[in-house]
């Protein structure tokens, strides 16, 4: 018993002795203190952030201006803004479709078109990179496909996919399925090859199988890749769908955009593409707050960057 | 916890043989040492000697080309449980949290979370580290994750542990700690140690026997015994008996060293600046 007192005061020494002191924990403010504390902590934050948030805001408002600028004065030198829709009218615009519920039904139809194709991408890209990252046998009978196939981009399949597939709706979700699954299978590869092979060695040390070794660290070991991959190919699916709606659709956001150029409704292009761009700022930022929830040790991991 | 008669490990006439390529290493030769249960063996010797090698077999990683090497009598086939290894790199799962890393043995025997979640808070207990149960790996110091990769090798009850210069990236200070707290826990766990290092002081402060290994192909030079009484404690390390411990073991050390030098400025290394080791050290060749 008296190692175990020994070892415990000496803990602490450890600390002071070693000069290692962990890393932050989470502060906990008495209650009284607890507003000023806020208080404080929204002036730091503001001085640090402030000249930032105002660059922001300077940023977005001359793309704003200049946008604002050409088209109430239909500027034209080379460049010719006389037929773009102003800021107003695509406002007004977005306040009119809402009438109908097309415009909706679109978005909704995009969405489901991206969830289905990703959703197929993230297992079989996620599973097969694993797979093929992990295993000889499985890279050399299944990666010399990938690479035959990976150069020819999503859109390149859009004639293919249509003959490929019973109907439209199905070729298009192929095509998304396809711009997301490449992205995704590359970066599971490399995230599997990353993992530090000192880690293997401990789990088999810990008495690890392959089994529960491939379960317990190499899924988790490559997650940080896997989740690059999923950002990359989920901005590919966007272009793909956008591009596969464009040509090919009935329903979208593509085929919306396309549908207003083909009817001469000027603002309902500027619309479209807003609602493309939110779109996909809305699908990247899903997958990064998934990614955070997923692994909270990896803002630990990535404590020196700044 | 203690297993008395288990955990003792019998290398005889040992010989490790690496293909690189075109080239062949013999990176052990005829080795015989012994550790027995419950001892606490040092392997000490200048770097690329194979000490590493030796621990590598042990632990199931590598297959020895001649010889034998035994763990309680029986030839290892493989890494596993029964031997826990602490790296020298740290090797924690950053995606686990400190207790789920010492959780993490137990869990691949299939022990239900109920009884896995108390053992390893147990263990963190008597290294100091409980307050740090649900810290991730990437928050803690390296003496820290150093103590956290100790805890979770013994998390499964070994029969040994096998340790791969596991202070040599922590400073001085945090080293000299680390060498307490693991005296401390060896008492108390009473399983065998194979401990690599190549500081001298750390295998005297820390073994009941020590083995000098020469420059490669390494072999086994000579046998020391350590007879300072346990517990171990810092103030040993100014006394005539542990000084002269120190002495003994530099001047066996710095004979391989020179030698290990030598062979690679034989390769090529240095030969072109026009030095030479000879038996004073580094000479310039006129």
């Amino acid at each position: 018993m008296s190692t175990v007192r020994a070892l415990r005061k000496e803990d602490p020494v450890t600390v002071d002795r070693g000069g290692e002191e962990p890393a932050p924990v989470t502060p906990t403010a008495a209650p009284p203190e607890v507003a000023s504390a806020v208080h404080n902590a929204a002036l730091l934050w503001l001085r640090g952030n402030g000249i930032s948030m105002l660059l922001w805001l300077i940023s977005i408002g001359m793309l704003l201006g200049i946008w604002y600028i050409g088209t109430k004065y239909k500027l034209e030198f080379y460049i010719r803004f006389t037929n773009v829709p102003t800021p107003g009218e695509v406002l007004q615009k977005l306040s009119h479709v809402n009438e109908s519920g097309k415009f909706l039904l679109n978005i909704g139809i995009s969405v489901r078109r991206i969830l289905i194709g990703f959703s197929i991408a993230v297992v079989l890209g996620a599973t097969l990179g694993l797979l093929i990252g992990r295993y000889r046998v499985a890279r050399d009978l299944l990666f010399p496909i990938c690479e035959v196939l990976r150069p020819i981009p999503a859109i390149a399949w859009v004639p293919m996919a249509i003959m490929l597939w019973p109907t439209n709706e199905v070729s298009i979700v192929f095509i998304t399925f396809l711009g997301s699954f490449f992205p995704i299978l590359i970066n599971t590869i490399h995230g599997v090859h990353s993992i530090d092979p000192v880690l293997i060695r401990a789990a088999r040390c810990l008495g690890a199988s392959e089994f529960r070794l491939f379960a317990n660290v190499i899924l988790p070991g490559a997650m940080p890749h896997i989740f690059t991959g999923f950002s990359v190919g989920m901005g590919v699916a966007c272009v793909s769908l956008i591009a596969a709606e464009m040509i090919s659709g009935q329903f979208g956001v593509g085929y919306f955009t396309w549908e207003a150029y083909s009817l001469v409704s000027y603002a309902e292009i500027g619309l479209g593409m807003i609602t493309i761009g939110v779109l996909g700022l809305v699908c990247s930022g899903v997958i990064q707050v998934i990614g955070k929830l997923l692994m909270p040790w990896s803002s630990y991991a990535n404590a020196g960057k700044k | 916890m203690s297993e008395h008669c288990r955990g003792a490990i019998d290398i005889t006439d040992l010989g490790v043989v690496f293909n690189a390529g075109s080239n062949v290493v013999q990176a052990v030769s005829s080795v015989t040492m012994d550790v027995k249960s419950g001892e606490f063996v040092s392997l000490i010797g200048p770097s690329g000697c194979g000490k590493s090698t030796l621990l590598n077999i042990v632990a199931g990683f590598v297959q020895p080309t001649s010889g034998s090497a035994l763990v309680d009598g029986a030839a290892i086939r493989g890494p596993g449980s029964d031997r826990g290894v602490v790296f020298q790199q740290y090797s924690l799962f950053p995606w686990l949290t400190v207790r789920k890393n010492v959780e993490f043995g137990l869990k691949m025997k299939g022990v239900p979370v109920a009884q896995r979640v108390p053992q390893a808070r147990t263990l963190l207990g008597l290294a100091g580290l409980l307050a740090f149960e649900n810290h991730y790996p990437d928050q803690l110091s390296g003496g820290m994750k150093q103590r956290v990769g100790i805890v979770r090798a013994l998390a499964t009850s070994p029969q040994m542990l096998l340790m791969d210069e596991p202070f040599g990236a922590l400073d001085a200070q945090t080293r000299v700690v680390m060498q307490e707290i693991l005296t401390n826990m060896w008492q108390q766990f009473r399983i065998s140690v194979l401990f690599i290092t190549h500081d001298i002081e750390e295998s005297i402060f820390l073994s009941d026997k020590i083995y000098v290994m020469t420059a490669r192909p390494g072999r086994i030079k000579a046998e020391i015994k350590v007879p300072l009484l346990r517990p171990r404690t810092p103030e040993m390390t100014y006394t005539p008996a542990f000084i002269g411990l120190v002495q003994q073991l530099k001047a066996l050390i710095r004979e391989e060293s020179l030698a290990a030098m030598g062979a690679e400025l034989k390769d090529g290394g240095l030969t072109g600046f026009g030095m030479e080791i000879g038996p004073q050290g580094i000479e310039k060749v006129v």
